[in-house]
């Protein structure tokens, strides 16, 4: 680039020429707009177009782009074949003057983002909940008419929510019951308090750790399958498809999945408790020898029948969760196979993020 | 007669209107094919038609009535009327070919005897010669199958109007013309009226009876179709010779 100068009278404001290089491609047009820019905001200038032979696009749009941020800016002598090429490019529209909220780059435009998102969320939440209320009342009106759901789709889901999670829940619990119980009898027997291992296991896994480890179990099985398959239907218009016979997607789709959950949860909860619980007794059997019927009498000391109901009863509820969530989120889904991928991941995030609440509330009310 | 009407109708996504100012009248017992390059808003049109997205502006009316979409019990009203062939089939996966067809009957009527149900199933893909497939799931269904499969549903209620959203999308010339041969004999033996959406040249040389050119946001042309065909305007001249040497590929 070789900049050139013509008679610079400040007194005068007489524009500033910037006589511009025989080649004017890409390589040169970074530094030529800093040069342009930084003499702009001195005063008027003028582009000499004299010398240059060599161009593409992006001195074209060099052109365009500094007429239009330093008005103040004249390009002269443009003629032939690159007069007839800026008559040609098309300038790009020009984004719609922001509100009052959106100009500037201050606090006001980051609080107004703020909002933006927040509200957007409130609306999610209130979509969300709407929806909720929906699917209570189609399981209410199907259970009386029993129209609008396809025969033998609950059994269907049964299946695959009930008896293909059984094997993964019962290891994982299993697991969970036996790394408790190590970690615990370590400390217990630090005090002499081994037996009390008992209490703490079927405390712990009837009241927290089943509950809690089902409901994520589901969110990442059923719920995500749950996501993939809705949201899949949405793109390939099957959703549609079904409205236009009137059928009500939300309870053809959704009343199924509820009826299962719920039928599948207790069977879950109550071998999950089993097994878990009988890792506790393996763990104590064989770290400090204590007999399986003794850790059973200790632990029927502290656990009674309201323990193991109240677990059941969150597990159905985080069941219910994790159906509505990721239904929610496989009926809400835009129309591109990337939305399914991304709809499935949010749905397993908002599963475990409703069962972690709702155990919150559980906390408040049980203790 | 005409079965829908539509007064400066603007259909489209959020604030983005892709159509504005319809007026169009759809007559019944004819088809009407909706032109227009890709992008043009043919098959938001007909969704919007169909029930499944409200208008951004304008009215729908319906067999002379206005059609709301904002009120649940005037949509089932409308879905009760239509039949929608999509662009893609849309026939559920998880249900074989007959079990799809029979889907609409087993829930609007489900007290409706099986054995009627079946029969109705059977008349309806002997129809669209695909009885012997009425076992398959639409996974072992070819596209023009799969076509046919999604009409016999979109039949099987007796429909006043039947959508049909790129029919011969994706469907080789002989698939292609006998799923129009199809169309027209739906038209003719009951009486139905059809709305296609295409831009398949031989398509709407064969089926139709009325034509819709949309263009630029708006409606470009309406006419018989030989009056598009006689047409001296310059979008409709450069479309159809564009289309002609597409096919002709």
């Amino acid at each position: 680039m070789t900049p050139g100068m013509n008679g610079p009278d400040p007194a005068a404001k007489a524009p500033e020429t910037l006589l511009l290089p025989r080649r004017l491609r890409a390589p040169e047009v970074p530094g030529l707009f800093r040069e342009v820019q930084r003499r702009a905001e001195e005063g008027p200038l003028t582009l000499d177009f004299r010398e240059v032979e060599e161009f593409d696009s992006s001195a074209l749009a060099l052109v365009n782009l500094v007429r239009r941020l330093f008005p103040g800016v004249e390009a002269v002598n443009m003629k032939g074949a690159l007069a007839r090429a800026g008559e040609s490019f098309i300038e790009r529209p020009r984004p719609a003057e922001p509100g009052p909220a959106g100009r500037g780059w201050g606090l006001g435009r980051f609080f107004g983002g703020v909002t933006d998102a927040f509200l957007l969320r409130v609306k999610a939440v209130g979509r969300f909940l709407a929806m909720f209320g929906d699917e209570i009342y189609h399981l209410g009106v199907y259970l009386r008419e029993r129209k609008g759901v396809y025969p033998g789709e609950t059994w269907n889901q049964l299946y695959f929510m009930g008896y293909r999670s059984f094997p993964i829940v019962c290891l994982l619990i299993f697991l969970v019951g036996v790394t408790i119980s190590i970690t615990s009898v370590e400390q217990l027997s630090l005090f002499g308090a081994d037996v009390y291992i008992a209490d703490l296991v079927g405390l712990a896994m009837l009241k927290e750790l089943v509950p809690l480890m089902t409901g994520i179990i589901l969110a990442g099985k059923v719920g995500a399958a749950i996501t993939a398959e809705l949201s899949s239907m949405v793109v390939l218009e099957e959703v549609d498809a079904l409205r236009t016979m009137g059928v009500v997607p939300e309870k053809y789709l959704m009343v199924p999945r509820l009826l299962a959950i719920t039928m599948a949860v207790p069977l879950l909860v109550a071998m999950a408790d089993i097994v878990g619980i009988f890792g506790g007794v393996l763990v104590a059997r064989l770290t400090f020898g204590m007999a399986p019927s003794a850790f059973l009498d200790q632990m029927m000391n502290s656990v009674g029948w309201s323990d193991f109901a109240w677990g059941l009863i969150k597990t159905v509820v985080f069941g219910w969760a994790v159906v509505v969530g990721s239904g929610y989120k496989g009926l809400t889904v835009g129309r591109s196979a990337e939305e399914v991928g991304r709809a499935t991941t949010e749905s397993v995030v908002l599963s475990i993020t409703l069962i972690v609440l709702i155990d919150c509330v559980f906390a408040f009310i049980l203790y | 007669m005409d079965i829908i009407e539509t007064r400066e109708l603007a259909v489209g996504y959020g604030d983005v209107r892709v159509l504005d100012e319809l007026d169009l009248a759809i007559p019944a017992g004819r088809i009407s094919v909706v032109l227009g390059v890709s992008g043009s808003g043919k098959s938001t049109l007909l969704k919007t038609l169909a029930g499944l997205m409200p208008p951004l502006g304008g009215e729908v009316r319906f067999a002379g009535a206005p059609v709301d979409y904002y009120s649940e019990a005037s949509l089932r009203t409308l879905y009760g009327k239509v039949g929608v062939l999509y662009q893609g089939g849309a026939l559920l996966n998880s249900l074989t070919l007959a079990e799809n067809v029979a889907l609409p009957v087993r829930m609007q009527f489900p007290e409706m005897p099986l054995g009627v149900v079946e029969d109705m199933v059977h008349s309806a893909l002997a129809q669209v010669g695909l009885a012997s497939s009425a076992g398959k799931h639409p996974a072992e269904l070819s596209g023009g199958m799969k076509k046919r499969g999604a009409l016999a549903r979109a039949l099987i209620l007796d429909p006043e109007v039947v959508f049909c959203d790129e029919p011969s999308s994706g469907l080789d010339p002989i698939t292609s013309a006998s799923l129009d041969d199809l169309l027209l004999s739906v038209k003719e033996t009951f009486g139905m009226t059809l709305v296609v959406v295409t831009h398949e040249l031989r398509s709407i040389e064969r089926v139709a009876d009325r034509v819709f050119v949309l263009n630029d946001g708006r409606l470009h042309f309406c006419g018989e179709s030989a009056d598009l065909v006689a047409s001296e305007d310059g979008f409709i001249k450069t479309f159809f010779l564009r289309k002609d040497g597409h096919d002709d590929t």
